[in-house]
């Protein structure tokens, strides 16, 4: 924030021509780097200003309170449905994005944007499990399934030490894929399935939690979280940083889980439609797109990405999914207002009993 | 109390209190009401609200009573309610308890000593909220306390113990303390002195201190995400959801003038209380 505020400074200090170059930027928190942002600025001759959000909801929220003068938003595809259903989009102009074609096609003509009218994929998150390997290995637990969370036979060695998303539809969405269901699943009797799973899992959990966790498995508090998976590459870099006595290790459940992936748009508020392309186009760039991947831990759709990203995150099935584990990721789709409704209802009720 | 009976000081006294009026209008009343409007709607498909007139008669436009028939279906959101107002209630007699002597001993110092606590106390404000509940996780992790109710107490009250303090000391710095001599030459001991004189009279001091630890604490959402263990959920935590997660504005506002309802209820005992108090003294 206090960047922005001295940039706005430098624009206006800069004159008026310069001042009129500014790119509007909003973006999830830690989703870019200081040195990519200041080489596109360096590129384009203009600034950019970056706005941040934390969740999808919040993002959908300040927009639909009137929030303007964003040129680029960076929601995950459910978002992007909304965003496109509300007509708060503009369409992209394919011309002006010459390397469109770096893009991985199994990413691309996605079920909320079909033909890519009005978004491109920025990076990837998994839903996963992010764990201490000396303790999980010392206790003999498997780190490969949902069981490790949901168990009570390998809680009870973990009581007080998992933490899982406060996230209504990821928990949800975690505890039906353990069940061997869709996280789209609707079925009441399902519903009350998954709800006997957490609450029996519950009373071994520490918290509900959707931030503080990345500290609490860096410095050793929290043994199992679950968690995207950029936060956990975070707290492996951090433990690994910090020389902790203890390594941080992450693993995508074999019975599937949440696959989020973030696209670029324009938002019909945004004033600088030539910049946000040429932004978009910078980012679609392999060696841009790279960074992503070797600083933030994010899955990377860009084909081109790929010689640029460090060897071992390359190679890491957690963060680049194979062909067959892909399969078993499913995006989250969002209910209609009853179901919504209903959900809130017993999620409720999860954190009451 | 010299009211101003001629025609100019009414318009003066007007003139003075147009502008809160037409802020608390604006900033309070206007969207109290579409609050209470958003209540009776249906939510959007998208969040929001559905339009009043649907289209194609899907059954979602005009008003309903739908939000609170589902406020009223189920337990759990007045076990959330109850819940909240023991937490509120348990924040403000621990910040009142810990913020009296306090205040009574900056209310007592040298005056230049006075300004220098005061500035002691506001200091905390100098950083971020959210940075100051995040060192709590730093020092009650280690405590094995962080992740459990009384986590969420502390953090609470750590937060709030400003609010009381300063309206206690504006309120004990104004006693003029001829009063306490004229009670001590009247051969009451320092414990009556403090019960019979000081006490009574600090009583407004009280109540609004009590008054801007209890409220808020019913709204706070912050501290029992961070510091709270699997279920510790308060009613602000209630409503965040419905605007954010659920994307559910009708409920959301249901919810929320169930809780200012449930305030004013609260407000309107205590003064009731102190009335009483007063009338006793």
């Amino acid at each position: 924030m206090r960047r922005a505020i001295a940039l706005s400074l430098a624009a206006a200090v800069a004159g008026p021509a310069a001042a009129a170059d500014v790119l509007h930027l909003y973006n999830w928190n830690n989703y870019i780097t200081e040195a990519t942002i200041r080489r596109f600025e360096a590129r384009c001759g203009c600034r950019v200003k970056q706005d941040y959000y934390s969740d999808n909801e919040e993002l959908l929220a300040k927009l639909e309170a009137g929030a303007t003068g964003y040129d680029i938003l960076v929601p995950s595809g459910n978002a992007v449905e909304t965003l496109i259903r509300q007509a708060a989009l503009k369409p992209l102009d394919r011309a002006l994005l010459p390397h469109l074609g770096n893009l991985r096609a199994e990413y691309m003509d996605a079920w909320y944007d079909r033909g890519n009218r009005y978004s491109v994929p920025y990076a990837y998150s998994i839903t996963l499990i992010g764990y201490n390997v000396d303790r999980i290995r010392a206790l003999g637990l498997p780190a490969d399934s949902w069981a490790l969370i949901f168990e009570p036979r390998h809680l009870e060695k973990l009581k007080g030490r998992v933490t899982v998303l406060n996230s209504q539809r990821e928990l949800l969405g975690a505890a039906m894929r353990y069940l061997g269901y869709s996280v789209q699943e609707r079925d009441p009797a399902r519903w009350e399935a998954a709800k006997r799973l957490i609450l029996a899992a519950k009373p071994y959990w520490a918290a509900f939690s959707n931030s503080t966790y990345i500290k609490d498995l860096a410095i050793g508090n929290i043994w199992v979280a679950h968690g995207y998976s950029n936060d956990m590459f975070r707290a492996r870099e951090d433990a690994r940083a910090a020389a902790r006595p203890f390594a941080i290790d992450f693993f995508t459940p074999k019975e599937g889980a949440v696959l989020g992936v973030d696209s670029m748009v324009l938002h019909k508020g945004g004033r600088r439609v030539d910049l946000a392309h040429r932004f978009i186009d910078f980012m679609l760039e392999g060696e841009n797109a790279a960074t992503l991947s070797n600083q933030i831990g994010a899955g990377n759709p860009n084909r081109a990405a790929l010689p640029h990203i460090r060897p071992d995150i390359a190679a890491n099935p957690h963060i680049f999914p194979g062909a067959a584990a892909l399969a078993r990721l499913e995006m989250v789709r969002d209910f209609d207002p009853r179901t919504r409704r209903a959900l809130s209802r017993m999620w409720t009720e999860i954190k009451v009993r | 109390m010299n009211r101003p009976t001629d025609r100019a000081g009414i318009r003066a006294r007007r003139a003075v209190s147009l502008p809160p009026l037409l802020f608390l209008l604006a900033f309070f009343a206007l969207p109290a009401l579409i609050m209470v409007g958003a209540s009776f709607r249906h939510p959007g498909e998208f969040g929001g609200l559905a339009p009043l007139l649907a289209a194609g008669g899907a059954g979602d436009g005009g008003l309903t009573l739908e939000a609170y028939r589902f406020f009223v279906s189920d337990t759990v959101f007045v076990e959330i309610f109850a819940r909240s107002f023991a937490v509120a209630l348990a924040t403000t007699l621990i910040c009142l308890t810990l913020a009296y002597p306090l205040a009574l001993l900056i209310a007592r110092s040298p005056r230049r000593r006075r300004d220098v606590m005061v500035l002691l106390v506001i200091l905390p404000f100098a950083s971020n909220f959210l940075i100051r509940v995040y060192a709590w996780i730093m020092i009650l992790g280690p405590l094995n306390l962080l992740y459990t109710p009384v986590a969420v107490i502390v953090g609470m009250v750590y937060v709030h113990l400003p609010f009381v303090i300063l309206p206690l000391y504006t309120n004990l710095e104004k006693h003029d303390p001829v009063l306490l001599d004229a009670a001590q030459d009247l051969g009451a001991s320092t414990w009556q002195r403090f019960w019979r004189v000081t006490f009574p009279l600090s009583l407004p001091g009280v109540f609004s201190g009590g008054a801007l630890v209890f409220i808020p604490v019913l709204g706070m959402f912050a501290i029992p995400e961070l510091l709270g263990g699997t279920g510790d959920i308060l009613v602000g935590n209630l409503i965040k959801e419905q605007f954010l997660e659920s994307r559910d504005w009708p409920f959301g506002s249901t919810l929320s003038i169930m809780l200012t309802f449930a305030v004013l209820a609260a407000a309107w005992a205590m003064t009731r209380l102190a009335r009483g108090r007063r009338g006793a003294v």
